[in-house]
C-alpha cells in the first residue's frame, strides 16, 4: 500500500507542533512524526514560556492562526507582565506552565485535527524521488510526502555531558537521532555543532522556601492568546534566592572538570542561556547570581533551578547547590548537563525555510540554530505555511522585519554567520515601537485569514475589533476639549492639566500625564475590554515615532523589492571586494536588502550587483 | 537603499558665475520642487509642464525667500539620469546655489554622492552598455577614495573624538537595552537626572565641534563678509582696496550701487567673498527699495559684518542703530581718515567699548593690512591650523553631527518629561547611528555584543 502524505513533519516539538497545525489547516494531508508519543510537545528546560521578544513571537504566531499561545494559556499555572512602565514596545507577558498539562493539552489538539496522523517513529533516511520525498523508518515501514519539514531539535547525533561523563542522546534521557543526520549529511547538507545545557531538577519537599523570596504572579486581564476566551487560573509561585561566594568557590575550584572548560565540548554554547560555571568564570566580580526555583506542574515534585544550568559532575552540581539559602538539603532528582547537536548551517537555508538545494525540504527549530520553545514555534508555522505555499505552488510567504519579530528573526538567522544558537531580543527589531505585542493581530491577521490558518469566526471578531479601535480613534480625532468646560475642569482636578485652548483629544492624549482611561471616563464612554484601549493609546501618543519607523520602513522594502535572481554569479561581478563576493556566494541572498544585510558588504558592493543586474536585463 | 532616494547637488562648478545649476533627481523631485518653488507670485506651483522654463522663487521650507529663478522638469524617462529631474537655475555663487540646495535637502532629498546622476543614468540605460564597465570603475574608485578618506580621518582627531561620543552614548544606552530585554535580571534601574546631566555635556560637545564645522565649511566655501554703511561712506572704494583692482563704480552721487557687488578674495589662505551692498538708506525709488530690502537678508546672513562709517561725519542714530542691532558683533571701520575728520576712532571705541573699531583710508590704503588681519580673526580666530586643524570640513559629517545632536537633545526632553526607556532607546539609537555614519561603525550589532559583555544575563 502506498502511504502519502501532502507533508511530512520530523519531530513532534514546539517547531514541528506548529507545523503540522498549521500544513493541516491549509487543507494538506499531515504526517507528523515523534521518537516518543509521550513526548510531544515536551519541554526540556524551563516550564517558562515569553519574556520581552518571545512573548512578542506568541503574540504574532498566534494571530497568524498558530497555536503556542492558545496552549500557554491553558496550561499556564502563573503569569506575569514584564516591563509594565518601560514603555509600550517592551511589554510583555511570561507564562510558568505545568509541562505535562502543556503537553496533553497539545496532543489532545493535535489529535483531534482531522488531517493529521500522528505516530511514533524514527525517520532514518530520506529520498528524493522525482517530485515526492520517501521517508524511511527504523522498523522498515515508508511513507512518501511531497514535502517534508525537519523539525529535530536538539536530536540530531544529540550528546550529553555531565562532568566526564557522556554518552550520544537526545535532552532529558530520550533516544537521539542519529541515522538521519548521517543520510542527511551524505545528501550534501552541511551541519555544525552547536550546544546548550540545562539545570538540575530537584525536588520539591528538601527546599527551605521560607530562605527565598516570594515571586507570585499577576493577576492578568488577558493571556497571549487573541481567539480563546481568556481563563485566569491561581497563580502558583516561583522562588528567588542567590547563590554566593561559597557557591563561586566551589565552582571555580573544579572549573576543570566542566566540559566546556575541559575541552571535551566542541559545540558552540550560547550567550543568551549561559550556564553557572560560564557566568561565574565571565563575571568574576559578581558576588551572588540570581536562582529561581519553579515549579515544574501541579501534578509534580520536580522544581527547575533557573539560573543554574551546569555540566558539572553531579557531585559537584550537589555540593554547590548546598550552599545556596533554602537548598541546604537540596536533593536532586535529575542532574543538569549539556548537550550537543546537529545545526543546519544557516546559508543552505531560504527565507522561507526551505533547504536551498532540496525542493519541498524543510527545516524549522532548534536545527535551524535558534534557542527557545517561542522562535522553534514560530519557525514552525513559517516552515509549515511554506511547504503548504510549495504544495500549491505559491509564492514563499515571508514577513518583512518591519512587519514581525518573526520576520526579524529569520531574516537574521539567513543573512549572519551564527556562531551560538540565536535569541530573539527586542534590540534586535529596528521597528521596536510598531512591533508590539498588543498589536500584533492588527499586524498580521489579516494574512493569517488568507492563508485559511484563521477560521470565518475568528476573523469576524477580529474585523468587529479593529472596527471599535477605528472608531475610538475617530471620537478622540473629532472630539475637542475646550477651556472652562466641565470636561476641562475634570481634567484639570485629576492631572493638573489646564488647557489654555481648544484641544481636540487626540492632542490631549499626547501629553505624557494623559491616559486613555481617564479620558473615558471624562466623557462617560466605556474602558474597552481587552487592550483595545492600549492599541488606540499608543497609535496615538507614540504617533511621531511611529511615523519615523513607518518611513524607514518605505525605504526597506524598496530594497526588498529589488531581487536577486537564484542563479546569480556573483564570481562575474567585477568590482566586488573579495569578502562580499565570498559572503554572498555563501548566503545568495533572495534580494538587494538582504544583501546589504550580510556583514562585510558595503554599499559599494550592493551598487556593483545592482548595475551587473540591471546590464544583464538589458536586451 | 541609495539607489532610492531622490539625490540633489550643485551641478555647475564651484567659483563665481552668472547662473549656477541645480539638480534634484529621483521619484520625489517634483514633490521637492512644490515644497522649495513659488511663483513669483508667491502663489504655490501645481502643474509641472514637461521641459517647459519657468521662472520661479526659492524658499527655504520655512517659507523664506532664496532666489528667484529658472525651473523646469523631466518627467521619468526622458531626462539624463532616467529618472524624474528637476532643473533649478539661480544666480551664480555658491553661498546661493547652496542655501538652495540645503533647502532642497530639507525638503526631503539627499545630497549626491560624487558620480551618483552618473551612476543612475546608467542604472535607467540612459547610457550606452559600453560604458558600463567605466562607470562602475569610477565608482568603486570614488568609494575606494571614500575609503582611504575616512581611513586618514580613522587615525585621525575626529575619529577619536567621534568614537568618544559614541563610546559614552553606549554606555547610556546598553543598560537601558539590557534592562528592556531583561527585565528580571538585576540591572540598575535608569538614573534620569544622571543620564540627563551626560546627555547635556555630549550636545555641548556636539555644538563644540559643530561650531568648529562652521569654521570648516568657511575654509572650504569661503566665508561672506558683508560691506554696510550709509550711502556714499566708501564701501565700494574699500571693496576695491581690498580685492587691489577698480571694478566697482563709485561716484559720489548716493545709491549708485544699486545691487550687490560680491568678489572672493584669498585672505591669507581663507576664502573671502566680500560683499558690497545697496546703500542702506530709506528710498522712495522702488528699484532701490528692493536692494534695501535684500541687503537687510544678506546681512542677516552674512558671516561678518563690517559697518563703515566716513570719519568726515558724525555718527548718525540709524548707523549707531546698525552697529548695535547686527546680530554678530561687526567690525567698525572708519573710512576716509585721509580727509579732514569730525569722527574720531576714540570717540567710537568711547561710545561702543565692546567693539573692535579699526581706522583706513580706502584711498591711500592706510590701515588695510591691519583690516585683513582683523576680518581674518573675526571669522575663525587665532587658530593655528596647521597645529589645530578643524576636524569637520565635510558637509556629510556636519550633517550627521546635527542628526545626532537633535536625537541628544530629544533624549533630554524626553528624561525630563519621564518618557518610556522604549522610546528614549529610540532617540539613542539614532544618534548612534547618525555617528556611526561618521565611523562605520554598526550599532545594532554592537549593543548586542556589549549586552552580554557587561551584563551577566540569562536564566
Amino acid at each position: 500500500m502506498r502511504k502519502y502524505f501532502d507533508v511530512a513533519v520530523i519531530g513532534a516539538g514546539h517547531a514541528g507542533c506548529e507545523a503540522a497545525n498549521a500544513v493541516a489547516k491549509m487543507g494538506f494531508k499531515t504526517l507528523l512524526l515523534t521518537l516518543n508519543y509521550n513526548n510531544i510537545a515536551f519541554m526540556p528546560c524551563n516550564p517558562s514560556i515569553g519574556g520581552p521578544g518571545k512573548s512578542h513571537l506568541i503574540r504574532e504566531i498566534d494571530a497568524l492562526g498558530g497555536i503556542i499561545g492558545r496552549n500557554t494559556d491553558l496550561a499556564h499555572i502563573q503569569m506575569r507582565a514584564l516591563n509594565t512602565k518601560k514603555g509600550p514596545a517592551v511589554r510583555a507577558l511570561r507564562a510558568q506552565t505545568d509541562k505535562h498539562l502543556y503537553q496533553e493539552t497539545m496532543r489532545k489538539y493535535l489529535e483531534k485535527q482531522p488531517l493529521i496522523m500522528m505516530r511514533q517513529g524514527e525517520v532514518t533516511a530520506l529520498q528524493r524521488t522525482k517530485d515526492l520525498w520517501r521517508l524511511f523508518l527504523n522498523t522498515g515501514v515508508s511513507y512518501e510526502a511531497a514535502a517534508v519539514i525537519i523539525a529535530t531539535g536538539t536530536f540530531l547525533r544529540g550528546k550529553v555531558h555531565i562532568g566526564s561523563l557522556s554518552y550520544t542522546s537526545g535532552p532529558q534521557g530520550q533516544h537521539p537521532s542519529l541515522a538521519l543526520a548521517e543520510n542527511l549529511e551524505a545528501q550534501g547538507i552541511k551541519f555544525k555543532r552547536f550546544k546548550t545545557g540545562s539545570p538540575a531538577r530537584v525536588r520539591k519537599r528538601s527546599i527551605d522556601f521560607s530562605k527565598m523570596i516570594e515571586q507570585p504572579g499577576d493577576r492578568l486581564a488577558h493571556g497571549f492568546s487573541h481567539w480563546l476566551p481568556w481563563q485566569p487560573r491561581a497563580p502558583v509561585s516561583c522562588w528567588l534566592t542567590y547563590t554566593n561566594e561559597r557557591t563561586h568557590q566551589i565552582i571555580r575550584d573544579n572549573l576543570h572538570l566542566a566540559p566546556l572548560y575541559s575541552g571535551a565540548i566542541t559545540g558552540i554554547g550560547t550567550r543568551y542561556c549561559p550556564s553557572i560555571e560560564g557566568k561565574v568564570a565571565d563575571f568574576p566580580q559578581r558576588e551572588r547570581h540570581q536562582v529561581f526555583i519553579e515549579p515544574e506542574g501541579l501534578n509534580t515534585d520536580e522544581m527547575y533551578v533557573a539560573g543554574l544550568s551546569t555540566s558539572l559532575p553531579e557531585a559537584i552540581q550537589d555540593e554547590f547547590m548546598r550552599t545556596v539559602p533554602g537548598l541546604e538539603n537540596v536533593e536532586i532528582v535529575r542532574p543538569g548537563y549539556a548537550i550537543e547537536y546537529d545545526v543546519v548551517s544557516p546559508e543552505q537555508l531560504l527565507r522561507s525555510l526551505q533547504l536551498r538545494d532540496c525542493p519541498g525540504l524543510f527545516s524549522a527549530g532548534q536545527i535551524n540554530g535558534t534557542s527557545g520553545y517561542e522562535e522553534a514555534a514560530a519557525q514552525g508555522l513559517i516552515a509549515g505555511i511554506n511547504a503548504g505555499r510549495y504544495l500549491s505552488g505559491e509564492e514563499a510567504f515571508v514577513l518583512g522585519r518591519n512587519e514581525a519579530y518573526i520576520g526579524v528573526m529569520i531574516d537574521d538567522l539567513i543573512t549572519k554567520e551564527n556562531y551560538e544558537p540565536y535569541r530573539i531580543m527586542t534590540s534586535r527589531a529596528e521597528y521596536r515601537l510598531s512591533l508590539r505585542q498588543e498589536n500584533a493581530d492588527l499586524r498580521l491577521t489579516d494574512y493569517g485569514y488568507k492563508l485559511k490558518l484563521i477560521t470565518e469566526q475568528e476573523y469576524e471578531a477580529f474585523l468587529q475589533k479593529k472596527a471599535r479601535i477605528q472608531e475610538k480613534l475617530a471620537f478622540l480625532q473629532e472630539n475637542y476639549l475646550t477651556p472652562d468646560s466641565r470636561e476641562a475642569q475634570l481634567l484639570q482636578e485629576e492631572t493638573g492639566v489646564n488647557l489654555q485652548q481648544k484641544t481636540s483629544l487626540q492632542q490631549v492624549l499626547k501629553m505624557p500625564e494623559i491616559k486613555l482611561p481617564l479620558l473615558w471616563r471624562i466623557f462617560n464612554k466605556e474602558a474597552s475590554p481587552g487592550e483595545e484601549d492600549e492599541v488606540v493609546e499608543n497609535m496615538i501618543k507614540y504617533q511621531g515615532y511611529l511615523e519615523r519607523e513607518e518611513k524607514m520602513a518605505q525605504r526597506l522594502l524598496k530594497t526588498e523589492a529589488k531581487k536577486i535572481p537564484a542563479t546569480f554569479d556573483y564570481t562575474a561581478v567585477p568590482n566586488l571586494s573579495a569578502e562580499a563576493r565570498e559572503k554572498l556566494s555563501k548566503f545568495r541572498p533572495e534580494t538587494l536588502g538582504q544583501a546589504g544585510r550580510i556583514s562585510g558588504v558595503s554599499p559599494a558592493d550592493l551598487t556593483a550587483i545592482l548595475i551587473w543586474m540591471t546590464r544583464n536585463n538589458q536586451p | 537603499m541609495n539607489e532610492l532616494d531622490t539625490i540633489a547637488a550643485i551641478s555647475t562648478p564651484p567659483g563665481e558665475g552668472g547662473i549656477g545649476i541645480i539638480r534634484i533627481s529621483g521619484e520625489d523631485a517634483a514633490q521637492i520642487g512644490a515644497l522649495i518653488l513659488r511663483h513669483p507670485s508667491g502663489r504655490k506651483i501645481t502643474s509641472w509642464p514637461e521641459r517647459q522654463v519657468r521662472l520661479g522663487l526659492v524658499m527655504s521650507p520655512e517659507g523664506k525667500f532664496i532666489d528667484e529663478v529658472l525651473y523646469f522638469l523631466f518627467r521619468k524617462g526622458r531626462s539624463y539620469t532616467g529618472e524624474e529631474l528637476l532643473e533649478i537655475q539661480g544666480h551664480g555663487g555658491y553661498q546661493n546655489l547652496k542655501k538652495i540646495l540645503n533647502s532642497a535637502i530639507k525638503a526631503g532629498a539627499r545630497l549626491a554622492e560624487p558620480g551618483e546622476f552618473t551612476k543612475r543614468a546608467f542604472l535607467n540605460g540612459r547610457l550606452d552598455l559600453a560604458q558600463a564597465e567605466a562607470v562602475i570603475d569610477l565608482i568603486r574608485a570614488q568609494t575606494d577614495l571614500a575609503h582611504q578618506v575616512a581611513l586618514t580621518q580613522l587615525r585621525g582627531e575626529l575619529s577619536t573624538v567621534i568614537q568618544r561620543l559614541e563610546n559614552s552614548l553606549f554606555e547610556i544606552l546598553v543598560p537601558i537595552e539590557a534592562a528592556l530585554d531583561y527585565p528580571e535580571d538585576e540591572i540598575p534601574d535608569l538614573e534620569r537626572e544622571q543620564v540627563a546631566q551626560r546627555i547635556t555635556a555630549l550636545c555641548l560637545q556636539l555644538e563644540e565641534l559643530l561650531a568648529q564645522a562652521a569654521q570648516g565649511v568657511i575654509l572650504r566655501e569661503a566665508a561672506s563678509v558683508v560691506l554696510a554703511g550709509r550711502p556714499n561712506v566708501g564701501k565700494s572704494s574699500l571693496l576695491n582696496s581690498l580685492l587691489g583692482e577698480e571694478r566697482v563704480i563709485v561716484t559720489p552721487i548716493p545709491g549708485t550701487t544699486r545691487d550687490f557687488v560680491a568678489e572672493t578674495i584669498d585672505l591669507d589662505g581663507i576664502p573671502v567673498r566680500l560683499i558690497d551692498t545697496a546703500g542702506l538708506r530709506e528710498s522712495e525709488d522702488l528699484v532701490e527699495k528692493a536692494g534695501v530690502e535684500r541687503t537687510r537678508e544678506i546681512i542677516k546672513e552674512a558671516h561678518l559684518i563690517l559697518v563703515v562709517l566716513d570719519a568726515g561725519e558724525e555718527l548718525t542714530a540709524a548707523e549707531e542703530e546698525m552697529i548695535a542691532n547686527t546680530k554678530h558683533k561687526p567690525l567698525i571701520i572708519l573710512n576716509k581718515t585721509d580727509l579732514p575728520t569730525v569722527l574720531s576712532v576714540k570717540e567710537l571705541k568711547d561710545k561702543f567699548p565692546d567693539y573692535q573699531v579699526l581706522s583706513v583710508s580706502a584711498k591711500t590704503g592706510d590701515g588695510l593690512a591691519a583690516l585683513k588681519e582683523a576680518i581674518r580673526e573675526a571669522l575663525i580666530g587665532r587658530r593655528d591650523f596647521e597645529e589645530h586643524p578643524v576636524l569637520v570640513t565635510r558637509l556629510r559629517h556636519k550633517e550627521a553631527l546635527e542628526e545626532a545632536l537633535a536625537n541628544l537633545q530629544s533624549v533630554a526632553k524626553g528624561l525630563s518629561q519621564q518618557q518610556s526607556e522604549d522610546l528614549l532607546a529610540v532617540d539613542l539609537r539614532a544618534a548612534l547611528e547618525a555617528l556611526g555614519r561618521i565611523t562605520g561603525r554598526s550599532v545594532s550589532e554592537e549593543i548586542i555584543d556589549r549586552i552580554f559583555s557587561q551584563f551577566c544575563l540569562g536564566k
